[in-house]
């Protein structure tokens, strides 16, 4: 592999967008705003994403992560807001005059061209001298792992190299920002790990700067350096991974990326280091300081993964074991809490060595800097 | 299908019965396979098809390609043929190809851009249009025929409205000569190249044009790179119907042309209903189907030509 080793520079040159790079972040959107027939499908979004970042817009179908990505590509016009690429406003400028890179969920490759003119496509667009030209395909559709596919077409690859020729014709021309919306949503598991790992690693090695949208949280887990969490047409928390997941800052953050199990209670202490919260069931939980809010109701929330057993009548709970599930080296735990509701069941995930019998009685403890607590108004209907 | 569920439902009798009476070889396994139920079946199925195209398609055009070489006393000749390609006759025929060749362009042409405008309407405005272009088809072409001649007569609607605007030139004439022909039939044309090119059209994937254009492709080079090519089968089908239908189309070129613009058809016509002359119209007849494989030939080889050149901008 010596040969790669002097490629590489070329590659890792940094982006030649000729809208003067240093001039600012390679992309600012502040307020951004689209409604639909009386819907607002993006409300208000405003981020800014460094050089080299990757960044996940990540949510559930019409939380407005697609819509946004449409709006920063250029295929749809926001109603009011700005899109900054570069130091330059693009915001109603037309999709080709933006210079950004976009790799789409249906890979959208162009049938009646082999693999190696769609690569260099955009080069051709670009007035990209021949021998240059020649160079940047090759290299690009090496890095990819494709060096042997150049003169097929399209319809001959499987999805995954599809998927993987859309990419290389996206990042051929070094955009500042390459945006994908869902690239591996049509893939299989096993494909779409693979696939994630080595976005990440051209990613990583080219310096890319991406904005990914998806709606699978382990997907963006993995791939990204910030999440900006989207609900409802707004950001609710942007964040890198660990930060959403050990400190959500609203409920829905809480659940959808760690599938948190809320408890409701009352504040019953509140000092600046830690929550004591009464919970309905009885039981005292110990949890990090409540941000904002008067106290009264509240919901702790505590992912499955960090709730330990102790024994019954200790901890902040105890109850029943109704269900173990063994999936692989985990065992899902469902406990149902003693006074608690015929509905609330309490989830744990533990080692698959400490697995209790069903039927058995046990106290459930977490510690206090992996409990999170909502004031209860914000989640309830 | 009742039959063949039924014939599927019983239960499969022994295939390969021993026949010791038949010559081992080529005829023993034939017998065998048309002792097949299956194959029995198929013959079964194909024997209308066969018979019709044996009576209405081979029986007819072997009858006009004998009649076309026999000569006026009896025995073999192809005077006819030399005929056709000499004077007048050679004329009419080059008229007809020429006139063939516009209608096809211009067909092609405003067919492209009718189709590429309904591509972009919303379903129900497409089918409405799409009926407009389809329904007037339904008319008799004597009619439409007709009515472009009120249309383009000297003081008709169009020559009235260019007057009265004090259109330089106006009235023009617009009958009795090429443009009224092209004109005429083209009219008759424009509903197969607008079907065939909005199916076309609508099979392809417009979301590759704003991929092209994420990459930052203009609107010029979408349209030159990207949509000519995936449309191009499309146009090249649409091209050689048309011009195939113009070569044997009688009822428009002969009314709405003058002497001059006299195509085959016509002259076939000529011969056989003022002149009773079927062997001249026969050889007619057989060169203008040959002129339609050739057209299909030509299909064929643009098709091919395509892919090479293709598959040569590959390698570079």
């Amino acid at each position: 592999m010596p040969e790669l080793d002097v490629k590489a520079p070329t590659i890792t040159r940094p982006p030649d967008t000729g809208t003067g790079t240093g001039t600012g972040k390679p992309l600012s959107v502040t307020g951004l705003r689209k409604t639909y027939g009386g819907v607002t499908a993006v409300d208000e979004v405003s981020m800014e994403i460094a050089a080299g970042e990757f960044v996940t817009f990540l949510g559930s179908s019409g939380s407005g992560k697609t819509t946004t990505l449409m709006m920063i590509a250029g295929f749809c016009e926001p109603d009011s807001g700005s899109i900054v690429v570069g130091g330059r406003d693009v915001t109603r400028l037309a999709p080709q005059k933006r210079g950004l890179g976009f790799v789409f969920q249906q890979y959208l490759l162009f049938p009646h061209m082999t693999v190696w003119d769609n690569v260099a496509f955009p080069l051709q667009l670009r007035g990209t001298p021949k021998a240059e030209l020649r160079r940047r395909v090759g290299e690009t559709l090496e890095m990819a792992g494709l060096d042997g596919m150049a003169r097929r077409r399209p319809r001959e690859l499987s999805g995954g190299q599809q998927q993987r020729v859309a990419l290389c014709r996206a990042l051929v021309y070094r955009p500042p920002v390459i945006l994908m919306d869902e690239p591996l949503g049509a893939l299989d598991k096993k494909l779409r790990d693979q696939l994630q790992t080595e976005i990440k690693r051209i990613q990583r090695e080219l310096g890319l700067t991406v904005i990914y949208v998806t709606h699978d949280q382990e997907e963006a887990l993995v791939l990204s350096d910030r999440i900006a969490v989207m609900r409802d047409g707004r950001i609710d928390q942007f964040d890198t991974p660990r930060e959403l997941f050990e400190v959500p800052r609203t409920p829905f953050v809480a659940d959808f990326l760690g599938a948190a199990n809320f408890l409701a209670g009352s504040v019953e202490e509140r000092t600046s280091e830690h929550t004591l919260v009464r919970l309905d069931t009885g039981g005292l939980l110990k949890a990090r300081p409540l941000a904002d809010g008067s106290g009264g109701r509240v919901r702790g929330a505590v992912q499955p993964g960090r709730i330990t057993l102790c024994p019954a009548g200790d901890g902040f709970c105890t109850g029943t074991v109704e269900t173990v599930t063994y999936v692989g080296t985990l065992v899902r735990v469902t406990v149902r809490p003693i006074g608690g509701a015929e509905t609330d069941v309490v989830r744990l995930e533990l080692p698959a060595g400490r697995a209790p019998a069903p039927g058995e009685r046990v106290g459930l403890t977490a510690e206090f800097a992996d409990v999170s607590v909502f004031p209860d108004a914000e989640h309830r209907g | 299908m009742s039959m063949a569920g039924s014939a599927l439902a019983t239960k499969p009798q022994p295939q390969s019965q021993p026949a010791p009476t038949t010559p081992p070889g080529r005829m023993s396994r034939l017998r065998r396979a048309l002792s097949e139920r299956r194959t029995r079946f198929g013959l079964l199925n194909a024997a209308p098809v066969v018979v019709y195209l044996l009576i209405l398609f081979v029986y007819p055009i072997f009858s006009t390609l004998l009649l076309s070489l026999k000569g006026e006393e009896g025995g073999w000749t192809l005077r006819w043929y030399t005929d056709a390609f000499q004077g007048a006759d050679l004329e009419i025929l080059l008229t007809t190809l020429r006139i063939s060749a516009e209608t096809s362009l211009l067909s092609l042409v405003i067919g492209f851009l009718l189709a590429n405008a309904v591509t972009r309407l919303k379903p129900l405005w497409a089918g409405l249009v799409m009926l407009v272009v389809i329904v007037p088809h339904f008319i008799s072409a004597l009619v439409r025929t007709y009515g472009w001649i009120i249309l383009l007569g000297e003081h008709g609607v169009v020559n009235n409205v260019l007057t009265d605007l004090h259109f330089p030139g106006a009235p023009f004439q617009l009958l009795y000569n090429e443009t009224g022909v092209v004109i005429g039939t083209t009219s008759v044309m424009l509903p197969y190249t607008v079907l065939l090119l909005y199916a076309v059209m609508r099979g392809t994937d417009r979301r590759l044009l704003a991929a092209a254009a994420s990459m930052g492709a203009g609107r010029i080079t979408i349209f030159r790179r990207v949509y000519l090519p995936l449309v191009a089968p499309g146009l090249v089908n649409a091209g050689v119907l048309c011009f195939i239908l113009c070569l044997g189309y009688y009822l428009t070129p002969a009314l709405m042309g003058g002497p001059k613009q006299t195509m085959v058809a016509s002259l076939i016509d000529d011969q056989v209903m003022k002149q009773n002359q079927w062997n001249g119209a026969s050889a007619l007849g057989i060169i203008l189907l040959l002129l339609t494989f050739a057209g299909l030939l030509l299909l064929c080889l643009l098709k091919s030509a395509g892919e090479a050149y293709r598959k040569r901008g590959t390698a570079s």
